[in-house]
């Protein structure tokens, strides 16, 4: 668990990091959103103990990284957004240099190694040099440092930063699997990523905290009704005549209505309250307007993001 | 400190700068025993002192990647972001620099075999040379440590450690040229002839101080003395104490 307490940073006049405070628990995910310059980075650095705040607490499993630095960052593996690595060195020799740094025991070292390999898929690379990797190795096997030492908390800035799709569903897999025992903040400008792994976002803007929430409450919040998407094929006006009867509905209005293939999309607002959703179908059914299109359109992670930070 | 001190070590290997550092070593010391050799008289204490000269080269070549490389490259970030403590990474690097010149030092011990088995003479004040060469070898390359840490440019380190060392060298030069400046501006502004030059000595005096070579200069005689020993000592230490204060001032950073 991290606790982060009214995070202050000034770089001279200017303050990266103004008053941040929230709590990662634990085996949760983390998504941290915030627009180039919003100060994620320097809260990472923070929490990691590479930086030092100019006031404010950041308390990792109850040891606070200031006072009780060893303590604190034996908890923590950090996979920082250039990941660390010498490239001179093989990928075997590289770990071996981090158990050092990290104090891992040598009875326990190759046992962890090898289950560290294994999970993130280096086992074909482990002697070859890191600088002769891809992107996508030298990415993984800066995960792999990160997860050295059994860290229970893993911090992770964009960590499919530059990686082609393929690497970037793969990362984003390996970081599922290891969601279930560890705690984790990523970082990223992907979006959907944050949106398929994590369980709730902080969305920082410079410096503060614009919103801290889970996605779908986000979205519900923001837009403090839902959405609907309805294409049809038949008369338009005889289909919002439907779908305005139903109660629940606020709002329907024409998207397109198209009437040489007489077919049209409208979009319908209802209460938060009320699912409309079942009652639509049948009256579309009734009225014998066939249903070609009917999805939600409640606002994406995209929205919410620009939105609060209000690019 | 040990796994600072393995990767350092073993990083001049995996990259030219150990061997450039050896083959330059090895080729200059063995080109002054050849000579001497060639003479028929083989002084060891003179080729040793000979090679404290190319500290100028040399140093900077070994310590300018060690922490300027580090900025660069992201990696110190480790070295903040692990329970490892900063001095001891400071002292890692020191011990695998002075190890590399260790293992340059093995041309000087062949040669010291070489003329003994020719009959030659290996004396106390080669001995007391070689001690000096050692000692000033940590002065040097802690000074190198901490032009490394200021700037995260290898070119930029490499500069500063060659000024800093060939002040150093110079400084018995300068300080002569300092006081004779200054005694000559005080007669010309018109204090007695007899108080300038005191006040010139004085200066000399002062700046010679700092001068580790003179120092130390006895000890080729076989004449020993601690003092000249722990002034080599404390510098260093004093050295890789401020390497160790701009690391752990980066994590202070206002900018």
């Amino acid at each position: 668990m991290i606790e982060i307490n009214n995070l202050v940073k000034h770089y001279g006049d200017k303050k990266a990091v103004n008053d941040i405070s929230f709590t990662v628990n634990d085996d949760e995910v983390l998504g941290f959103l915030g627009p180039n310059g919003a100060g994620k980075s320097t809260t990472m650095n923070i929490i990691t103990g590479y930086l030092s705040s100019t006031s404010g607490t950041v308390k990792v499993n109850g040891h606070d990284i200031l006072e009780e630095p060893e303590l604190a960052k034996k908890d923590i593996g950090y996979l920082p957004e250039l990941p660390p690595l010498y490239l001179d060195m093989t990928v075997l020799e590289y770990l071996n240099f981090i158990c050092d740094l990290k104090q891992v025991k040598r009875s326990e070292r190759k046992e962890q190694l090898a289950k560290i390999i294994a999970m993130v898929k280096i086992v074909d690379v482990a002697d070859r040099l890191i600088g002769n990797l891809s992107k996508g190795y030298k990415q993984r096997v800066g995960i792999a440092q990160a997860l050295v030492g059994n860290p229970s908390i893993l911090i992770l800035d964009e960590p499919t930063v530059g990686l082609d799709p393929n690497q970037i569903i793969e990362i984003r897999k390996l970081i599922r699997t290891l969601a279930k025992d560890h705690s984790v903040i990523i970082s990223s400008h992907i979006l959907s990523e944050i949106q398929e792994v994590c369980d709730r976002v902080v969305i920082i803007n410079k410096g503060r905290v614009a919103a801290i929430d889970t996605i779908s409450d986000l979205s519900r919040r923001l837009s403090g009704s839902s959405k609907l998407l309805l294409s049809f094929k038949g008369d338009a006006k005889k289909g919002i005549n439907a779908v305005r009867a139903i109660p629940g509905v606020s709002d329907c209005k024409i998207r397109i209505s198209d009437q040489d293939i007489h077919e049209s999309e409208v979009t319908i607002q209802s209460d938060l309250a009320t699912d409309v959703r079942t009652s639509i179908f049948y009256a579309m059914s009734k009225n014998n307007l066939p249903i070609l299109e009917f999805r939600s359109l409640d606002p994406t992670l995209e929205e919410i993001f620009l939105s609060i930070t209000g690019s | 400190m040990f796994a600072v001190f393995k990767r350092e070590f073993l990083s001049y290997f995996r990259s030219p700068v150990g061997y450039v550092a050896i083959a330059l070593f090895s080729f200059l010391s063995g080109y002054i025993f050849i000579n001497n050799f060639s003479s028929g008289s083989v002084n060891i204490a003179s080729e040793v002192i000979s090679m404290r000269s190319f500290f100028v080269v040399i140093v900077p070549i070994i310590t300018m990647g060690s922490f300027a490389e580090d900025k660069k490259r992201g990696t110190e970030i480790l070295y903040y972001t692990t329970p490892v403590d900063l001095f001891s990474v400071v002292f890692g690097k020191f011990l695998a620099a002075f190890a590399l010149y260790m293992i340059m030092f093995v041309n000087i011990i062949v040669h010291m075999i070489v003329t003994k088995s020719c009959n030659g003479i290996v004396g106390i004040g080669d001995w007391g040379s070689i001690i000096v060469f050692f000692f000033l070898a940590a002065l040097f390359i802690s000074i190198g440590l901490l032009a490394s840490a200021i700037t995260d440019s290898q070119i930029i380190s490499a500069i500063a450690c060659f000024i800093i060392i060939i002040f150093i060298q110079l400084i018995s030069t300068i300080s002569a040229l300092v006081g004779n400046t200054i005694s000559a501006f005080l007669a010309v502004i018109g204090v007695s002839s007899e108080s300038a030059n005191s006040i010139g000595t004085a200066i000399v005096n002062g700046m010679n101080w700092l001068d580790p070579f003179t120092k130390t200069a006895d000890f080729r005689y076989g004449v020993f003395s601690v003092s000249p020993l722990i002034f080599c000592v404390s510098f260093a230490i004093v050295f890789m104490f401020l390497t160790f204060r701009i690391l752990e001032k980066k994590r202070w950073a206002k900018s």
